[in-house]
């Protein structure tokens, strides 16, 4: 199934993103357009709880779902575990910012 | 009859320029603005993360970042942020 | 590191390679759980088995600096629907 299709079903999700860079501004600097940059770099996902997952980003889709490797799980700064993959899903999402140069 | 500008065609003029987003929670964001999209997640640069809470205000330093929309509660375009 | 390495293309992808493993289960509420992944959707609603579930009692007082767990509770469920949007995060077994 594609990310389009499971937007159209998906009633749960609330957080989506467009995928296509037909859907939203052409420009530059999209969404879309950061993350096709920041595939396979190291980011930090910070979750809405404060939460932080710093690792290598995998692959993600239009709700925000998130595939990391080596994952490192922080809690007011102090790292509280690590996981070789982790899936996080897309609802918790508050940022993924690049933790190194794109 | 007065043109009609849409919310987001302003938020348009405003990439290249510094924003400052304030989300639904006690956080706020300043940086510059390279994008967006029709859900509102937002691509910045140099940002400052500001986080609001009763012991006061933490700041954190991030490079490029996709901020989710559905938090986002408002946008204060060519703003420098709550110069905390 | 490139999709074709990993075999993974979309994150539901490392669901489904984790399906009949012991996943890792993190939940909003401080719960976590361990046990056999049978199912999920794309909600990501699972069906898991031989669960070990651990539930954190955090103290509000001691939370504000850091580590404020005080209590940690656990039981056994042999077979568990888990609703998908109190899913936090999966982990599936080491890949090797």
């Amino acid at each position: 199934m594609k990310p389009h299709e499971l937007i159209a079903l998906d009633t749960n999700h609330s957080t989506k993103i467009a995928m296509s860079s037909a859907e939203g501004p052409t420009h530059t600097g999209s969404p879309t357009d950061f993350l096709k940059g920041v595939v396979g770099k190291r980011v930090i996902v910070r979750l809405n709880s404060g939460v932080d997952y710093r690792g290598v980003l995998s692959c993600l889709d239009g709700f925000m779902n998130i595939a990391l490797e080596q994952t490192e799980e922080y809690v007011n700064g102090n790292r509280t575990n690590s996981y070789g993959d982790a899936f996080i899903r897309g609802n918790n999402v508050l940022y993924i910012s690049a933790a190194e140069p794109l | 009859m007065a043109s009609q500008v849409l919310p987001l065609e302003l938020i348009d003029k405003c990439i290249g320029s510094r924003i400052w987003v304030i989300m639904k929670s006690e956080r706020e964001f300043t940086g510059t603005l390279l994008g967006f999209d029709d859900y509102v997640n937002i691509v910045l640069e140099d940002v400052i993360e500001y986080e609001i809470t009763p012991q006061g205000v933490k700041k954190t330093d991030l490079a490029q970042t996709l901020l989710n929309g559905s938090n986002i509660a408002m946008l204060v375009p060519g703003s420098d942020g709550p110069g905390y | 590191m490139d999709a074709s390495v990993t075999g993974i293309q979309e994150p539901l992808d490392l669901i489904r390679l984790s399906l009949s493993e012991r996943v890792f289960v993190k939940l909003r509420g401080d719960r976590e759980l361990s046990g056999i992944l049978h199912a999920y959707d794309g909600h990501m609603n699972l069906i898991m088995s031989d669960v070990e579930e651990t539930i954190m009692i955090v103290d509000p007082e001691s939370t504000l600096n850091g580590r404020g767990v005080v209590n940690v509770a656990k039981r056994k469920l042999d077979m568990l629907f888990v609703r998908g949007d109190g899913v936090i995060l999966v982990s599936p077994p080491a890949r090797t």
